[in-house]
């Protein structure tokens, strides 16, 4: 995919490192740490009352756009296949239909409109 | 102040764990590169 995966909580770094070492092995991503929950909070998925973030995943463009962002509640894992499905589809830098796959065909770019 | 599509996305400044170090990561290290960034609860949770 060629995208730099962040992953972020609002436990401390010795915590990442702990779970790491016990349960994930070495990562190829860094894991950091929100222990303030400022993060959490700009991006708006900070639940007060239990002070964690809920599952957030946010695609972010070369030039530090936000592009993209699904957050859902506690109870529901992320499908990795949908947040590959929009990178793949945003850095074609064409119309993509609903439900597009990669490899498929693009909607012809609209008049006036740069297509992204 | 909420996010939106196409602003930029809050900056930021944490340290972490990047392969077995302690290290301090800014979003604005990876300008140039397609970011993707998700947050989870807690440690030793599923993803």
């Amino acid at each position: 995919m060629d995208a730099q995966v962040l992953g972020i909580s609002t436990d401390t770094k010795f915590s990442h490192m702990a779970w790491v070492d016990k349960e994930l092995g070495e990562l190829t991503y860094p894991l950091l740490a929100d222990f303030t929950k400022q993060v959490s909070k700009d991006y708006g998925v900070l639940l007060e009352r239990l002070g964690a973030a809920l599952r957030g995943t946010f695609i972010i463009g070369p030039d530090g756009l936000l592009r993209a962002y699904i957050v859902q509640d506690l109870t529901v894992g992320r499908s990795v296949d949908e947040i590959l499905r929009i990178v793949t589809a945003l850095r074609t830098g064409k119309l993509c239909p609903a439900g597009w796959r990669p490899g498929e065909p693009h909607l012809p770019p609209i008049p006036g409109n740069s297509g992204e | 102040m909420a996010v939106q599509v196409n602003s930029p996305a809050p900056a930021f400044e944490l340290s972490g764990v990047v392969g077995k170090e302690y290290r301090k990561v800014k979003l604005s290290d990876y300008k140039g590169k397609w970011v993707v960034l998700f947050f989870y609860p807690l440690d030793f949770t599923p993803i």
